[in-house]
């Protein structure tokens, strides 16, 4: 019995080790599309290899990658990571149109507001560039849509970072751009600046000068809202009812000044911006924004085009 | 008594299960043809016949590749031809790039290309390395892998890439 037992011990032992062992034995093979991040691990700044390579490593944040036949493709603005590349600046979600990859479909960027990508839109694509950056205005296939909720949570490592975004004169955004525009406090700035330039010509569209407007008065509402729950929440705590002020969060995960709601036109400010005070939105239990700072350009967000997006690879 | 014995016997069974252990993991590291890591590029199993090495006419020769690079200020050395010439290429050569392991091989067609380059990876990526790349251009492709992080940023690497493509 006691020599049984042994020899399961034994076995048990010889086939834990083997495959530890076996696996240890091949090492990591992860594959990359073109140029990425470095993950904090391995070093710092950015791996400049343009073409489909292999690393010992994973991703650092998979929010940044894209996956495409097991190969990372890196979707996000690499100016955060210390790329000394040529860079272009884009403003808002729009179609993927590095010349060095192939997705099979259209494939989107998800980053809302000012940012950059080391390529340049082709000519044929429906770009158009105004104010120093490039706007898609061309419409959304349907699979912009449908990968929206898994895509969009790029903005939330990007909004919260301090940065050097793109300047960008939005006011003379192109008319058929779709998707949203911030104005009334800016992105922070990094060295450059912020990423937004209230000064220049005078609006040429009406319905964004209103658009400006109301978001002015919205922040100004926020920001009552937001003293009047801070007042709230002192005075609670003051008479020892704890801390969770406000009404219950939304969806099970509270407001945390990270993705905004992606239905009904508008949205929550991205953490991040200035007029805020810098706490990257409200607290966490802290009402939702009943009219938040980002606006769809065409009510509703974006509406699904019948077909295609006008751009194809 | 008997509880001691036991526990010899099981003793026993370790050590020649670690034994077993350690051979399989030295029998299965590097595959038959496989050099070791950091020593010359070979194939993962050799070509049943040796052919003559060739160079293959349209495409860039190895010595058009290496002048290349040594002309953008890298510093190729100690290339020199492989024999039995490996990853089913007519020609190629092994060497070193600023401390990164670099192959060029010339093929006459491009499924043996694909597939050399796909065999060229599976081997490195088993070798393990930090960084591993396979290009072309034409029927010549180059491979570098940088097996112990000389190149973290790739900025070595892609000016390797950058410099051949332009060929």
């Amino acid at each position: 019995m006691r020599r049984a037992l042994a020899v399961s011990v034994f076995l048990a032992a010889f086939v834990f080790a083997f495959v530890g062992v076996a696996s240890a034995a091949h090492a990591e093979v992860v594959e990359y599309m073109s140029r990425h991040p470095l993950p904090k691990r391995v070093g710092h700044g950015f791996c400049d290899i343009d073409v489909p390579h292999f690393h010992d490593y994973p991703p650092s944040d998979p929010r940044l990658y894209r996956q495409v036949n097991g190969q990372y493709y890196f979707v996000g603005d690499p100016t955060p990571f210390d790329y000394d590349g040529p860079k272009y600046s884009f403003y808002g979600p729009h179609p993927i149109t590095d010349p060095g990859v192939q997705f099979g479909g259209p494939t989107y960027c998800y980053i809302r507001g000012p940012h950059s990508h080391w390529y340049a839109p082709p000519p044929q694509a429906q770009f158009e560039m105004r104010g120093g950056a490039y706007w898609y205005v061309g419409a959304y296939d349907p699979v912009y849509y449908s990968d929206q909720p898994r895509f969009v949570v790029i903005n939330d490592f990007y909004t919260p970072l301090v940065y050097a975004r793109p300047v960008i004169d939005v006011r003379i955004a192109p008319p058929a751009f779709r998707g949203e525009i911030f104005v009334g406090g800016g992105w922070r700035g990094g060295p450059g600046g912020p990423g937004l330039r209230m000064g220049g010509p005078e609006p040429r569209f009406e319905h964004r000068e209103m658009v400006m407007r109301e978001h002015r008065e919205q922040e100004m509402r926020r920001e009552q809202e937001h003293r009047g729950w801070e007042q709230r929440e002192r005075e609670q705590r003051e008479h020892g009812h704890g801390p969770h002020g406000g009404p219950p969060a939304e969806r099970g995960g509270g407001w945390h000044g990270g993705p905004p709601a992606e239905r009904g036109g508008v949205r929550a400010p991205p953490a991040g911006i200035v007029n805020n005070g810098g706490h990257g939105g409200p607290p966490r239990g802290a009402p939702p924004p009943a009219g938040g700072g980002w606006h769809g350009g065409g009510g509703g967000g974006q509406r699904p085009a019948a077909h295609g997006n006008g751009f194809h690879r | 008594m008997r509880t001691k014995r036991d526990r010899l016997e099981l003793a026993g069974y370790l050590v020649v299960g670690f034994l077993v252990l350690v051979g399989c993991h030295k029998s299965a590291a590097p595959p038959a043809g496989a050099p070791a890591p950091g020593g010359p590029v070979a194939p993962a199993t050799p070509p049943p016949a040796v052919a003559p090495a060739q160079h293959v006419e349209g495409t860039p020769h190895t010595d058009v590749v290496e002048n290349a690079w040594r002309g953008a200020g890298l510093a190729p050395e100690g290339f020199a031809p492989l024999q039995p010439v490996p990853y089913g290429a007519s020609y190629c050569e092994q060497g070193r790039l600023q401390t990164l392991d670099t192959i060029v091989c010339e093929y006459h067609d491009q499924d043996a290309l694909g597939r050399g380059q796909a065999g060229l990876l599976e081997q490195w990526g088993r070798e393990g390395g930090h960084t591993g790349v396979g290009f072309h251009s034409k029927l010549t492709m180059i491979g570098v892998i940088d097996r112990a992080r000389h190149d973290p940023n790739g900025k070595v690497i892609h000016q390797v890439i950058d410099t051949f493509r332009k060929l």
